[in-house]
């Protein structure tokens, strides 16, 4: 933009000009019209003029592509226009808006910003639970752990008060000033803005009506609304499409999302990387990687991330008592299967399936990577860990990292792709040890027990404690000798100089997923005393102290591993003999072999012959596995298979190749 | 063996919620009798017990009929 000092008035011949193409003010109107040197007045065409309104230069000529910058039928009121802007077709008027270089706005209806305008700041979002008590307050800046602690530390009530003063006096930096367009944007053919900002290189097209909004956006990642899109009380973040009808109403969509094809949400919240179509969200906090493709599915009322949610997914917060009150959680990395139904409250542990129509309360959060389905009558029945080695969690953990669309060096949300973690882990320790005493002291003329809500069968009470046992203990070995390998790859003299941990780094046994970032919980009690004190003088702070934590996870992890490890087998790393780690090697060896050969037989389960049912063209079985074989490929070609015998092959090289050095 | 044999019909019968007469020795589990993957894992886990032997997971999950499994579980429970 130009500096206020260098407007000038106009001159009688740009004037001339201006009248003569069918410009017009109200005769004191004309002096309040300042423009930039480069200001061209022949590019002004039949535009009326309000208040004060300031020009820049026009040096952009047009192109087969792009038409030239000016102004045509157009009536604009008290705006800041920049250098090389197109403002042409309005058909009511623009106001208050300062229009930045480059940008184009043409053929539009309304768009304009009150005197009282916040742009979706402030706004309170009823996330997960719709009756309230759990607001979260939007601004720019919210990221999901913010938003995450807003909403779920309600029982910290003086957190809570601290938090919301810093959250506020962020949002209200949004208040009492213009709109802006920023540089190199495109609003078209968009009906309605009122009170919406739009970052720079956003591309605002064929949009139905946008109100009291904020769309971010950047030239790493530039943000996109579409066609009939209505968005109300709402901020999206730098790199996101919101097209094809989506309908928003008091939401906030975090970076890299993607919603369209006429879904609807109300009072959510979307942060990183989440895909929305087709269905319906209502108060959902959908953390990152909440993924929801079809029709006929209501989200609502749930806590969720790494989420995916089959067609017709259904949950349920109203028991017609209180009203909407009820609320789910659905732990990290969960499924739920086409129609599945959820009657809140529940709680699903981590990386876990859920089938059927589910009618009953519970609570599986002590057993993640669990099948949660319902029985006839809507009970919930649990097998233990069977989703441990399945294809879909290799996948999953694979997949997440190559699908961060966040561009930039702003990434707001603090995300721990790790599948297998303390957290989860720490899950299954638990896990394993109510399953174990379950087995124990469970009589055999029993076929199930029931823990919060769920039933598990007796006789796979063993099989689960087992299936944990042997992922806690992949993890940790696994832990190990990756730590070990890269610190005498630094230059740590022996495994036992290599395991000593970072002085920075937090034990705690128990860890915390906020938001999709990972934290022994005593790193999260020191932040929220740390807010409860009055130690952070802004959110760019309570930011800062965030980011140190995320920067920390793996000295954090480490520690966690090292500790729990010791616990577990009631050793001394760091007084270990060279020997003892080669055995932790063979134990990782054996472990992760069966693990990925499990998976390997998961895998092989999409080839058999009830997957070739329905290939062929005449029912015969040569058709069906030509058919199939032409469409699918085999077993033995298809890539994940292929990359699954790869690990296996590089984890007996790797377990040489570590033996050989911890024993050099 | 045919004690052996008709335990294994019986767990069989009782985890799949099938009439014991439909439990053949040519009786595929996912075929004929209608086993999903967790009814699988559940009928590892009932021979386990049934018999009190440790079954190799992805040995056991490898067999795929009535009979089969009878062979399986035979030479485990002679040790």
């Amino acid at each position: 933009m130009v500096p206020d000092r260098e407007y000038r008035s106009l001159t009688p011949g740009e004037l001339q000009v201006m009248r003569s193409q069918g410009c017009r003010a109200g005769e004191d109107q004309w002096d309040r019209i300042r423009v930039a040197e480069g200001f061209d007045a022949q590019r002004m065409q039949n535009v009326l003029f309000s208040g004060r309104v300031r020009i820049g230069a026009h040096t952009r000529s047009g192109d087969q592509v792009r038409a030239p910058s000016g102004m045509e039928n157009a009536h604009v009121v008290d705006c800041t226009v920049g250098n090389d802007v197109r403002i042409a077709n309005v058909a009511v008027r623009i106001a208050n808006y300062h229009i930045a270089d480059g940008s184009c706005v043409e053929d539009v209806g309304l768009i304009e910003a009150g005197p009282d305008a916040r742009f979706g700041n402030g706004v309170e979002v009823e996330a997960l639970n719709e009756g309230g008590g759990r607001e979260v307050v939007l601004f720019n800046e919210l990221c999901a752990q913010t938003a995450y602690l807003m909403c779920l530390y309600r029982h910290r009530p003086v957190f809570i008060e601290k938090l919301m003063a810093l959250v506020s006096t962020a949002a209200s930096q949004a208040h009492g000033v213009p709109g802006t367009i920023g540089p190199n944007a495109l609003v078209r053919s968009t009906r309605e803005m009122i009170d919406v900002c739009v970052g720079r290189g956003a591309v605002i097209q064929g949009a139905s009506s946008l109100g009291n909004g904020t769309i971010l956006s950047n030239d790493d990642a530039p943000t996109t609304v579409g066609v009939d899109v209505q968005a109300h009380d709402f901020i999206i973040a730098e790199g996101t499409s919101v097209t094809d009808g989506a309908m928003l109403a008091k939401c906030f969509v975090g970076q890299g999302c993607r919603i369209g094809r006429q879904f609807s949400a109300e009072s959510s919240l979307f942060f990183a990387n989440c895909e929305a179509f087709h269905g319906e969200a209502v108060s959902v906090f959908a953390g990152p990687y909440t993924v929801t493709h079809h029709k006929s599915t209501l989200l609502i009322a749930g806590l969720h991330s790494f989420y995916n949610a089959g067609s017709g997914t259904n949950f349920s917060n109203h028991r017609y008592k209180l009203g909407p009150v009820h609320e789910g959680k659905l732990l990290r990395g969960t499924k739920t299967g086409s129609f599945s139904y959820l009657m809140w409250p529940c709680r699903v542990g981590a990386f876990s399936v859920v089938l059927g129509k589910h009618t009953r309360v519970f609570d599986t959060q002590r057993f993640p990577f669990s099948a949660v389905e319902a029985d006839a009558a809507g009970r919930c029945t649990v097998v233990p860990g069977i989703m441990l080695a399945t294809v879909g969690t290799v996948r999953d953990g694979a997949k997440w990292p190559t699908r961060d669309r966040r561009r930039g060096d702003t990434k707001r949300d603090r995300i721990t792709f790790d599948v297998f973690s303390p957290y989860t882990v720490g899950w299954m320790i638990r896990g394993r040890d109510v399953l174990d005493h379950a087995a124990s002291t469970t009589d055999r003329c029993r076929t199930a027990v029931v823990m919060e809500g769920a039933e598990i069968k007796r006789v796979l009470l063993k099989r689960g404690a087992k299936y944990y046992r042997r992922a806690i203990g992949m993890y940790l070995t696994e832990q190990i000798v990756e730590h070990v390998e890269s610190a005498m790859a630094r230059g740590a003299a022996s495994p036992r100089d290599a395991v000593v941990p970072s002085p920075r780094a937090v034990f705690d046994e128990s860890w915390m997923d906020v938001g999709g970032q990972l934290m022994p919980r005593r790193r999260l009690d020191e932040f929220c005393g740390a807010v409860e004190q009055g130690h952070f003088k802004d959110v760019a702070a309570c930011r800062a102290a965030l980011d140190e934590i995320h920067a920390c996870y793996l000295d954090d992890q480490w520690l966690w591993v090292k500790s729990t490890y010791e616990s577990l087998f009631d050793v001394d790393l760091a007084g270990s003999h060279d020997d003892y780690f080669c055995q932790i090697a063979d134990t990782l060896l054996e472990t992760k072999r069966d693990f990925l050969n499990l998976v390997l037989l998961d895998a092989e389960k999409e080839f058999d012959n009830q997957a070739r049912i329905g290939f062929g063209s005449n029912g015969s079985e040569s058709s069906a596995c030509a058919d199939f074989e032409a469409v699918r490929g085999r077993c033995d070609d298809n890539e994940f298979v292929r990359e699954i015998q790869r690990q296996i092959a590089a984890l007996e090289e790797r377990v040489d190749h570590f033996k050989s050095v911890v024993t050099r | 063996m045919s004690d052996i044999a008709e335990r294994v019909r019986k767990v069989v019968a009782e985890t799949l919620h099938v009439d014991e007469v439909n439990v053949v020795d040519e009786s595929r589990f996912v075929e004929d009798l209608g086993a999903d993957s967790t009814q699988s894992i559940e009928l590892v886990a009932a021979f386990e017990e049934e018999f009190d032997i440790d079954m190799d997971e992805q040995a056991a999950l490898g067999v795929k009929s009535v009979g089969d499994a009878i062979q399986f579980i035979d030479p485990l429970v002679q040790e």
